[in-house]
């Protein structure tokens, strides 16, 4: 009953201080871009805090799609998805089951995948081939040829990014696992920090020996920052959701209420992402019970967020002739950090 | 013969982000290529030669200059071209001399507005902001020489507008503007032919051939960027006394139609300078003139885009008849369509952003009667389809 507890308030604990702070992260990013850009850009709770609310008051609109109440509830999937995906790598999760592994993280982030899939196959906005335009007049092209909304395009796109593009972050994922020769997140912060386990509440658990300052370690970082770059679709991986063709992509009709929902996985998985890697890469792991630790986690996993920022502001929009080789390229990397992790 | 086969057509617009004017683009495809495209323009139809129709011709420019708000001036100065030639009236070469450079500095902004849309098509906020802050420079010494940033208003028949005479000071600070300008656009276009990733997503991609460039009529920097040397400012008596260069490039793709204009505007500051260095003294605008009947004159223009023509008769009162205008994106559509084939979806995009349409100035309505295609004046539609029918 008391671990019961122990894990229930941790989690209360997780969710209270990780939501509020991710909504922070999109304003810095957002910030950092203005500035390389020469402007002076939003303040730093618009885009993540204000965003959310303003669009938590808008008057709803019911979407186009096939199945509108299980697109909507696709959203409430993806916040759970996140929340869980976060949970598991907080160390009182570790213990149930083996949640805390790395197929624990890799089914989530494979799920929350798959979601782009479903929501684009789902969603049917009028922005594409509804539009009142007179296409198919007396002489016109095409007359008979299958027309495809632009979100189920994205759909098709997000499958495809599934298949390919997120191999760089599952590969780089596996490297700390490799290297702790387990598949626990609990061994992996074993070799890096072992003070941690023995450590009190008010402690700082300094890590003795992280996995980054390895060589396998050093280059599965920058392969997990590619795949952290895809996986959030940003820029140059954004093709599910490149303005130019797909618009949104499946999450075109989201509005109001959906919306802000949306901001938040996104806004979530910003902080997530960024909170694992501190965790499997440098030894500091979430621990709602220890606040240095906690805190620790929280200011280094703001790495992520900022490198993102600076790399989306110098890259264009890759299309699949680009999206192929650079993932394969990185999964290579991956991979050859992968043996010599394993020698 | 093999038929191609087409899985599917996605459509975008006319109501989308990307495109900054309403049109629509349909998109035949096999999984991400596009095998064939069309584009339909008749979204926004302003009736533009309608409302000229029966205007004195003084005040036509009130309406040619807003034709288009990137090249307002050079609408308006091939509007006055008609005239001028159709009654021999002569411009004194000071007012001359200000017009060319009015409109290269107007080329120069509109360039710039072109690299700050194609990078925004490609997704490169940064490149594209940069070219933004750059154009600054150009609507700044357009409102310091015509008193507006958008619409200068400086040719009038006969000459330029007094208040857009040059004065020694104004001639230093566009010198000293264009030189700093200079430095900071090397650096911009050097960083930009260093960037792989913009380069990956361009080299080899929208190509238009010579030949194709030739069928489809292609005009301005695109058919220059395929090889084809064209360009109506080298047939300008306007342009004689100025020394530059056509750019041609032979690549004839989105890389090529980049670099052209981005090289061309190193040619706009040359004449600029030529123009400051040379600006000889004297009127700036001829009043000895009188608006009698005018038969049918017709005006061919290098526009930022490409051929423009103005073309109107003047009857016995001095009023337009028949007024027509080309712009020259029409020109270029059968061209933006055909480099799109063969390519991804993301990057066709790209491509018709590369030919850089202004699609609000051209919507023209065709009319296909009898298998034949007939192309109607704007009384004829207003008349025929319009609302007044």
């Amino acid at each position: 009953m008391e671990v019961f507890l122990k894990i229930l308030i941790a989690s209360i604990l997780a969710i209270i201080i990780s939501v509020p702070y991710s909504l922070i992260l999109p304003g810095i990013e957002r910030k950092i871009q203005a500035r390389i850009q020469q402007r002076i850009g939003p303040p730093i709770l618009t885009p993540g805090l204000w965003a959310v609310l303003k669009f938590w008051y808008k008057k709803d609109v019911e979407p186009v799609a096939y199945l509108p109440k299980f697109y909507k509830s696709l959203i409430i999937f993806g916040i759970i998805i996140c929340i869980f995906l976060f949970l598991f790598s907080t160390p009182y999760w570790w213990q149930i089951l083996s949640w805390g592994s790395v197929l624990g993280l890799i089914g989530m982030l494979k799920l929350e995948e798959f979601l782009y899939v479903l929501m684009g196959s789902q969603s049917q906005s009028f922005l594409s081939t509804t539009m009142p335009v007179p296409d198919l007049a007396k002489g016109a092209k095409g007359i008979g040829i299958f027309r495809e909304f632009v979100e189920q395009h994205s759909a098709e796109r997000a499958i495809k990014m599934m298949a390919v593009g997120s191999l760089p972050l599952y590969i780089a994922l596996i490297v700390p696992f490799a290297i702790a020769k387990s598949g626990m997140i609990s061994d992996v912060i074993k070799i890096q920090n072992p003070l941690y386990f023995n450590s009190s509440w008010f402690s700082l658990p300094i890590p003795s020996s992280p996995i980054i300052f390895t060589v396998p370690g050093f280059l599965s970082a920058i392969v997990y920052f590619i795949g952290y770059v895809i996986l959030l679709n940003e820029r140059p991986f954004n093709i599910l959701k490149a303005k130019v063709d797909v618009i949104e992509g499946g999450i075109l009709e989201y509005a109001a209420k959906l919306r802000a929902g949306y901001y938040i996985i996104r806004n979530l998985m910003l902080f997530i992402l960024s909170s694992i890697f501190v965790t499997l890469f440098i030894g500091i792991p979430f621990d709602p019970f220890i606040p240095l630790c906690m805190i620790i986690n929280i200011v280094l996993s703001l790495i992520m967020p900022i490198a993102l920022s600076v790399f989306v502001a110098f890259s264009p929009i890759f299309t699949f002739r680009q999206i192929y080789p650079t993932a394969i390229g990185f999964s290579a990397i991956g991979a050859f950090a992968l043996i010599i992790s394993m020698i | 013969m093999s038929k191609k086969i087409i899985e599917k057509e996605i459509s975008i617009g006319p109501v989308h982000p990307a495109l900054i004017e309403p049109y629509r683009i349909r998109f035949f495809v096999n999984d991400e290529i596009v095998e064939d495209c069309e584009i339909n323009i008749n979204m926004a139809y302003r009736g533009i030669e309608r409302l000229l129709e029966g205007l004195p011709v003084e005040k036509a420019l009130l309406i040619t200059e807003r034709i288009c708000g990137i090249c307002s001036n050079v609408h308006a100065w091939n509007s006055v071209r008609v005239v001028e030639s159709g009654l021999k009236i002569e411009v004194p070469e000071r007012a001359n001399y200000i017009r060319v450079l009015i409109n290269e500095i107007q080329r120069i902004a509109s360039h710039l507005i072109f690299f700050g849309h194609a990078f925004e098509v490609i997704g490169h906020e940064t490149f594209a902001y940069r070219s933004f802050l750059l154009r600054e420079v150009f609507m700044d010494l357009m409102a310091y020489i015509g008193g507006n940033r958008v619409m200068p208003s400086v040719p009038v028949i006969g000459g330029i507008r007094p208040r857009a005479d040059l004065t020694d000071t104004l001639k230093r600070v566009i010198l000293e503007r264009v030189n700093d300008f200079e430095k900071k656009y090397k650096e911009y276009v050097d960083r930009i032919l260093a960037d792989p990733m913009v380069m990956s997503r361009l080299t080899g991609v929208g190509y238009l051939s010579k030949e194709d460039a030739i069928r489809y009529h292609a005009v301005g920097p695109t058919c220059r960027a395929s090889g084809v040397n064209y360009d109506v400012r080298t047939l300008m008596h306007e342009y004689k006394p100025f020394d530059f260069e056509v750019i041609v490039l032979t690549e004839g793709d989105n890389r090529a139609r980049i670099v052209q204009r981005a090289l061309e505007i190193f040619e706009c500051l040359k004449i600029i300078r030529q123009v400051i260095k040379n600006l000889p003294e004297g009127p700036v605008v001829n009043r000895n003139w009188t608006i009698r009947e005018m038969p049918f004159t017709t005006a061919y223009f290098e526009a930022f885009r490409g051929e423009l023509m103005h073309s109107y008769a003047l009857d016995s009162q001095g009023l337009i008849r028949n007024y027509k205008v080309r712009t020259p994106t029409p020109t270029n559509l059968a061209a933006m369509e055909k480099a799109c084939i063969g390519d991804h979806i993301t990057d066709a995009v790209v491509t018709i952003a590369s030919c850089d349409p202004c699609l609000t100035c051209c919507t023209r309505i065709e009319v296909v009667e009898s298998g034949k295609t007939k192309v109607m004046s704007d009384i004829e539609i207003v008349r025929k389809y319009g609302w007044r029918r």
